[in-house]
């Protein structure tokens, strides 16, 4: 049974395997126990191999293996168990005799001398390194059923903020290591990510105009695939790299095979998506203004007379026009091989609805990796993997915004007529947008189809001397059409555009990786031993977007670029070329001393041939103290680190010249016009440049029960190279230079333990918890802010994200309530919301408004933490991750639209007087009464639009929020079916499991999920809500299968 | 172990090639956009955009003079605060910037007609600077050689205008222009004697708008009118397209859609309906719509709707009306004007006779434009209230006239400074800047974004005047 399923999925897969399977006459069994060589307990589950024979099992619940039919001979005997040393015995197996070896198994140590994944995708041991690197390993990658590689590592590492743009089928996530490090709004700080030692493209293209969360590239790799990933942090880890990991790296490491029998892993995995939490709404006003319903059913969908005075229904229009969303993830994957050739290859597919109707995403994946050694001292690696992914991207924000208008009094799902065209909520059906309709009929739909490849040759012609050549390739071309649908030519009929519109956006994208590394060793003395690098690094982009719209349909419903009146067209070209030089030395004095030299040179296409060439080196130092001290018997083992480095960082695209370009109008009736860029390019930049400083210690006791990592940080990148804002009567808006700087200090602490180790029951603990703190430092001489982002809020209450100098980075600013100081007395500083002085109440007995723009809040957290938690209790797992973020302010679009068209329930207030806490200008306290209504109050009073709408909507303090939240980021509950009861129907693992994922445990925050940001992954200004997709939490329900 | 050769050669040819890597690295040459521009497509984008300009303009000084009116109470626009207006300044400084890199070109290749058109539309976009702004950055500007230009005075830059159309003039006289332009220009199709003669008439405009200072001559400007216009089919404007359509249009259908804007103030809907002068003036029906009671009804500046819904209560732009069609010119120099600008001149300079005529040919000009029938036309211009005869002629008739012929065109804020407001009706708008002491602006603030970037910002107050201004 097992060999036919196995020659299916070959056959499948294409592939052509031959099965040795070895007979001989003379025959004996090989048994034993194995058992913990320190409570005598014995070990369930060990994996025994005889490995000359590609045999396998694992030990039964009572700790015990059996061969049988093992042909007479000497073997060896093996056997492996996570979190213990590997133990290998030689046997001998004789004919027709019973062979009984009896296994000890010893805690492992090994995490000490284990290999981490480093630049280049090299391995280092961890011993060795004077940084922090942490790793992320395959089973804690895909715990919480992220799709998203980047959504994965949430929660896992310390110093990493990852943002999630709300709960978007294919929605993109961002990553940032330490701290933003460019004072450019328009730059990129999310870090490098390395596949298997190829960076691949990670950047997200948003749609143009409002963003749709379209996906970071990085989406696209199949979790599944993926072995481990380690996080480089600072710039000495990220040093080999240079200027493209300048914002710390991610390095991934995909399954390979392993030599040995065939292994067969299918996953199926279904989940459900559903809004993890709803602002609350009120159910007590319907449609109407001034509390009256007149004219009948107007425009104003909230500001009406009561439900229970009217006959009109109230529905919970938010939940009714949200659904729970399906995903569906399958993954395959067939590995194995010989001592001489091994290969892994995997298809997976990933489809997955939004909780906004007509919203999907689907992932296709296949996957082919092979190591073939053709001879002793050389070894060939390839992969190739091969991605279509793509949907239906809701444009959220207009959902949402046609939400904030549809009345409640009317039903939002039923949004379609019979003749098609949309039923709006007023005016008989005849006005109001539907969400739903045009989430249906307004769409975009992507179509990414993408091939990454490697190929590496690994030559070892002696023993001191290696050489590592890798050349990778990533292609994708992200076919995108938006089609917002026109009129249908139905006498009186609502529509979604009075035109109609179509765009088709083609993108091509290049990236070609080529690295070649030479590594020597010498071994000076005894205790001396060295190892020498060297290496060259060329990297080469072709980028190329061509967007051509049209509007104005001719003929209803065909939606095609020949069917449109008026076309316009876009390109945009981008060629990068960087060739990078260079050099690393390590010493290691005695295996506990360690000192590690790195320089690299670095030529980019991107700065003037002058400066184009930098270099830049680093030191770290990696000390193992108790290799050489007596320290206590808790004390297993202790190292501090230390590391001093500088990275260098090119210029954007074309920021050398000046040109002239095309204004978007045209060609406009055959004629097509010129002006010269606002943007004045520089012909002599030279390279940013950021120095970091980084400290650490890793200390583990009672024989690593209990580790403790702490590293402490400081970064200052300077010579930023942005555009700076000019005078216009220059000619220019902005000349692009090298100005600013800004700083990134924090420390980061990583707690592992296992506090519970017995028979049959584990417990290990790992808490993650850093703070980090981003000042800008320096803005370029005569500028006194950079605008990083805004966002709209009615009547003057939007908010921005501005950068001053000496201020921390993220300062939300915007219109506040005026605050009353005595004469003589001023506030502290100026700039910043003064929340404790008393508020000025005017002569109408309503607050005052301060339209001066102040500091209302930042949009950085004070610190970020996590706690995981796993339990094993024999084949039982019970796993969850508690993640916060804490001391991040936002600004919500959403509370200003729910005040301005009383939505939520804070709004009920508004048959209410109230006197306003505050003083008036004389410096009384205030006494006057006001009604909180609209119209004329019972005291006789014409309040207008009332309190909420003149006086509320308009004061952008009202809507920054603290946005800290505790989420149970996931929890989990895994059960493997007992060895005995699988391994007769051929089954060498069969896991079930339900989990959960992002689901709040606290926030004091009341909008939808404080995590969703607007924006998508791309975008620096992430203190802002819009309207964007809220958050979802998921649930999934899972089988894996092993064979 | 060809193989392994094989990698080593490749290894080490990555390494030499790093000595070819300077052709390899030089890619930096912006694909996208050229680093040079045809003089034909700086022509387009000038012509075009100093139509875009004075709508721009427009879009600011038609509630100071109150065209328009905002549906809000208290609108900062209407109630004259002293608001940053970037893109204004920004966009007449890009304009000035392509004109100055017109100019270099079209003298480089001996382009006469274009260096001519050049400086006629530069002397226009710097007039409409110094008018709001006063002193501005112009002899250090364009060309990025200092990031602090330096401030010029006012009426050294009145003297550079009048150099410029003189310059202009000359050039465009001249025979020969190695390039000549066709479709390219927006305003005029290429017709050099038409440049010329809006040459003439600018003239005439800035001279005129000296009007209270010691230098005016009002015999100048008449002169410099006989070789400016001489029918509306001389007026320098822009005509729109279905696919780039008129701006006041897109306010008007931005209204449609409930972003509110292009709304009519009470001032000029009483200007015209009868209320202010008793007699309804035909041409109220191309400027505005009617209500849903089917009557003009315009909002007080500053005060704001009340409690009106967002459409149906009041007068607005709409897609029908004249000056906000979709395909509608925007109106940068006209006939019309040209003839109240005479009437003005020959007013002071006493010449009753010609400065009647022109006043009645200014009315007929602009009725004639925006498509008032005969009937309509006649029955105005032989009503007693506006035929009143040389002798019965004022410069408040006048104003009164070319208010209307200037609607929404940001001229009508120069003549209001130069007329101190005295608009029959016109009073300040309800809250106003309490800034203003009760008097009405006068000029712009210097933009945030200037005053940020540039340390020679002077500082100035709303009630600071332009120095025609008197």
């Amino acid at each position: 049974m097992r060999k036919l399923l196995q020659l299916n999925f070959l056959l499948l897969f294409g592939f052509i395997i031959l099965c040795f399977t070895g007979q001989a006459l003379a025959q004996g069994v090989v048994s034993g126990t194995v058992t913990d060589a320190d409570s005598y307990e014995t070990l369930i589950g060990v994996n025994v191999l005889i490995n000359e024979l590609e045999l396998g099992m694992p030990t039964d619940a009572d700790g015990q293996f059996e061969f049988s039919n093992v042909p007479a001979g000497e073997y060896q005997l093996e056997a492996r168990y996570v979190g213990f040393n590997t133990v290998e015995r030689s046997i001998t197996v004789e004919d027709g005799q019973e062979t009984v070896v009896d296994i000890e198994m010893t805690v492992s140590t090994a995490e000490l001398d284990e290999l981490v994944v480093t630049s280049f995708g090299l391995e280092q041991e961890r011993k060795a390194l004077g940084y922090s690197v942490q790793e992320i390993s395959s089973e804690n990658l895909t715990i919480g059923n992220q799709s998203n590689v980047v959504s994965a590592l949430g929660g896992k590492v310390s110093g990493v903020q990852v943002t999630n743009t709300g709960g978007s089928p294919g929605s993109s996530s961002r990553i940032v290591i330490r701290g933003i490090n460019s004072l450019d709004p328009g730059a990129d700080n999310q870090p490098l990510f390395v596949v298997d030692g190829v960076p691949i493209d990670n950047s997200t293209i948003e749609s143009t105009g409002t963003p749709r969360n379209m996906s970071n590239r990085a989406a696209d790799l199949n979790p599944n695939d993926i072995e481990s990933v380690n996080v480089l942090k600072g710039a000495a880890a990220t040093a080999l790299y240079g200027v493209r990991a300048a914002n710390g790296a991610v390095i991934v490491t995909t399954k390979g095979g392993q030599a040995g029998d065939t292994q067969i892993n299918y996953t199926s995995t279904v989940g459900f998506d559903r809004v993890n939490k709803f602002p609350e709404f009120q159910d007590v006003y319907g449609q109407g203004f001034e509390f009256q319903n007149t004219p009948a059913d107007g425009f104003w969908p909230n500001w009406g007379p009561r439900y229970e005075d009217t006959d009109a229904e109230y529905h919970d229009i938010w939940r009714d026009a949200t659904q729970t969303g399906v995903q569906l993830d399958n993954s395959i994957n067939i590995s194995g091989g010989n001592e001489m050739a091994t290969y892994y290859a995997s298809v997976s597919n990933l489809q997955q609805e939004g909780v906004l109707p007509y919203g999907d995403w689907d992932r296709t994946s296949v996957r082919l990796s092979g190591d073939v050694a053709p001879r002793e001292n050389f070894r060939v690696r390839s992969s190739i993997n091969y991605v279509n992914s793509g949907g239906m991207r809701v444009l959220a924000d207009r959902f949402m915004e046609s939400m904030m208008y549809w009345s409640p009094n009317a039903d939002v799902t039923d949004f379609e007529k019979e003749d098609g065209t949309m039923r709006g909520y007023y005016n008989d059906g005849s006005s109001g947008n539907n969400p739903i309709y045009q989430a249906k009929y307004w769409t975009y739909e992507d179509n990414v189809n993408r091939v990454i490849g490697n190929v590496t040759f690994d030559y070892n012609p002696a023993e001191w001397f290696n050489v590592l050549y890798t050349l990778g390739a990533d292609f994708y071309s992200d076919q995108r059409t938006e089609i917002i649908p026109g009129p249908r030519g139905i006498e009186g009929e609502n529509v979604v555009s009075s035109t109609g519109a179509i765009e088709e956006t083609r993108i091509n994208s290049r990236d070609i990786n080529s690295t070649l590394n030479l590594t020597f060793q010498r071994d000076i003395t005894e205790r001396i031993n060295t190892r020498l690098r060297v290496g060259n690094d060329i990297f080469d982009r072709d980028f190329n977007n061509v967007i051509s719209s049209g509007n104005d349909f001719v003929t209803p419903l065909f939606y095609h670029l020949s069917n449109v009146r008026n076309i316009s067209l876009n390109q945009q070209i981008r060629q990068r070329r960087l060739v990078g030089v260079y050099g690393d030395l390590l010493i290691d004095y005695d295996n506990f001393l360690y000192v590690n030299l790195t320089g690299r040179n670095d030529w980019s296409s991107t700065l003037p041939e002058d400066n184009r060439s930098f270099f830049y080196p680093s030191v770290s130092v990696g000390f193992s103290f108790s290799d050489i001290m007596d320290l206590p018997e808790y004390f297993t083992f202790g190292k501090l680190r230390a590391s001093l480095s500088q990275v260098g960082k090119d210029a954007p695209v074309y920021s050398t010249s000046d040109t002239y370009n095309t204004p978007p109008q045209y060609p406009l009736d055959g004629r097509v016009g010129f002006t010269r860029s606002n943007i004045r390019g520089s012909e002599d930049l030279k390279p940013e440049q950021t120095t970091s400083l980084e400290l650490g210690t890793d200390l583990r006791f009672f024989d690593n029960r209990l580790g403790v990592d702490f590293t402490w940080y400081q970064s200052n990148s300077k010579d930023q190279i942005f555009a700076v804002p000019i005078s216009e009567a220059t000619g220019y808006s902005e000349i692009i230079t090298n100005a600013g700087e800004i700083e990134n200090k924090g420390f980061e602490i990583q707690l592992t333990g296992r506090p519970v180790q017995m028979q049959d029951f584990a417990w290990d603990v790992t808490v993650n918890y850093s703070r980090n703190q981003s000042t800008v430092v320096e803005v370029a001489e005569g500028i006194e802010q950079i605008l990083v982002g805004s966002s709209f809020g009615y009547v003057g209450s939007g908010a921005s994200i501005q950068l001053t100098e000496g201020d921390p980075y993220g300062n939300i600013y915007g219109r506040s309530y005026e605050r009353y100081y005595p004469e003589g007395e001023e506030p502290e500083n100026p700039m910043y919301l003064d929340e404790d002085a008393p508020l000025l109440i005017g002569d109408d007995g309503f607050p005052v408004t301060n339209t001066d723009q102040l500091v209302l809040g930042n949009t950085q957290p004070d610190w970020i933490g996590s706690i995981n938690n796993s339990f094993s209790y024999r084949n039982l797992n019970f796993s969850f991750l508690i993640d916060a973020k804490w001391g991040q302010d936002v600004y919500s679009q959403y509370d200003n639209f729910f005040t301005a068209f009383g939505i939520t329930e804070n709004t009920l207030d508004r048959e209410d007087f109230r006197v306003f806490e505050g003083v008036t200008a004389d410096g009384e306290p205030n006494t006057q009464e006001v009604w909180l209504g609209q119209g004329i109050g019972p005291d006789g009073v014409d309040y207008g639009a009332g309190y909420h709408r003149n006086v509320k909507r308009t004061v952008t303090e009202e809507f920054v929020f603290d946005a800290s939240y505790i989420k149970l980021r996931n929890i989990r509950l895994a059960y493997s079916l007992p060895q005995n009861l699988i391994s007769d129907i051929g089954f060498r693992n069969i896991t079930l499991s339900a989990t959960a994922t992002n689901i709040i445990l606290y926030t004091p925050f009341e909008g939808f999920d404080p995590e969703s940001r607007a924006g998508g992954a791309g975008s620096n200004a992430d203190g802002f809500t819009n309207l964007d997709y809220p958050g979802v939490s998921s649930f999934f329900f899972s089988v894996n299968l092993s064979l | 172990m060809k193989n392994l050769k094989l990698l080593l050669i490749a290894a080490f040819s990555s390494f030499l090639f790093l000595a070819g890597c300077e052709d390899y690295l030089n890619v930096n040459d912006d694909p996208n956009n050229p680093t040079s521009a045809p003089a034909q497509g700086l022509l387009s984008n000038v012509t075009y955009e100093t139509a875009q300009n004075t709508y721009r303009m427009g879009s600011v000084t038609s509630y100071y003079v109150q065209y328009l009116a905002s549906p809000n109470s208290g609108s900062s626009t209407d109630t004259q605060e002293a608001l940053s207006f970037n893109t204004q300044w920004f966009r007449l400084y890009d304009n000035l910037t392509d004109l100055s890199d017109l100019e270099l070109l079209a003298e480089e290749e001996g382009a006469t007609q274009l260096v001519g058109v050049a400086k006629i539309l530069k002397a226009y976009n710097l007039g409409t600077l110094v008018d709001a702004w006063g002193d501005v950055p112009y002899s250090e500007a364009f060309f990025g050689e200092t990031l602090n230009p330096s401030y010029d005075d006012q009426e050294n830059l009145y003297n550079e205008i009048f150099t410029l159309l003189e310059d202009g003039i000359d050039q465009l006289q001249e025979e020969n222009s190695t390039i000549t332009a066709g479709d390219e220009d927006f305003i005029y199709g290429g017709e050099t004697a038409r440049w010329e003669q809006l040459g003439y008439m600018l003239q005439a405009r800035y001279l005129n708008h000296l009007s209270e200072d010691a230098s005016y001559d009002p015999e100048a400007v008449l002169s410099a009118i006989d070789n400016g216009f001489v029918a509306n089919d001389d007026d320098a404007q822009v005509e729109y397209f279905e696919d780039q359509v008129n701006p006041w249009a897109s306010v008007a259908i931005d209204n449609a859609g409930l972003i509110l804007g292009g709304w009519l103030s009470e001032q000029t809907v009483e200007h015209l309906d009868g209320t202010t002068y008793g007699v309804e003036d035909p041409r109220i029906g191309f400027l505005m719509n009617t209500n849903d009671d089917g009557e003009y009804a315009g909002v007080e500046n500053g005060a704001g709707r009340g409690t009106a819904p967002a459409a149906g209560a009041f007068s607005v732009l709409t897609t029908d009306t004249y000056y906000a069609g979709r395909t509608a010119p925007v109106l940068i120099a006209t006939y019309a004007e040209q003839k109240f600008i005479e009437a003005e001149a020959a007013l002071n300079a006493t010449q009753p006779a010609r400065a009647y005529q022109a006043y009645l040919d200014g009315i007929e000009a602009h009725m004639d434009k925006i498509g008032v029938d005969e009937t309509d036309k006649n029955a105005y211009l032989t009503d007693p209230a506006v035929a009143v005869g040389e002798a019965g002629l004022t410069i408040d008739l006048i104003m009164k006239e070319k208010y209307t012929a200037m609607f929404l065109h940001p001229e009508a804020w120069v003549d209001a400074r130069r007329y101190d407001y005295g608009y029959e009706n016109m009073t300040v708008p309800a809250n106003l800047n309490s800034d203003l002491n009760g008097e009405f602006i006068r000029r712009l603030v210097y933009p945030d974004s200037e005053e940020q970037r540039n340390v020679n910002t002077p500082d100035v107050s709303l009630l600071d005047r332009i120095f025609w201004d008197q």
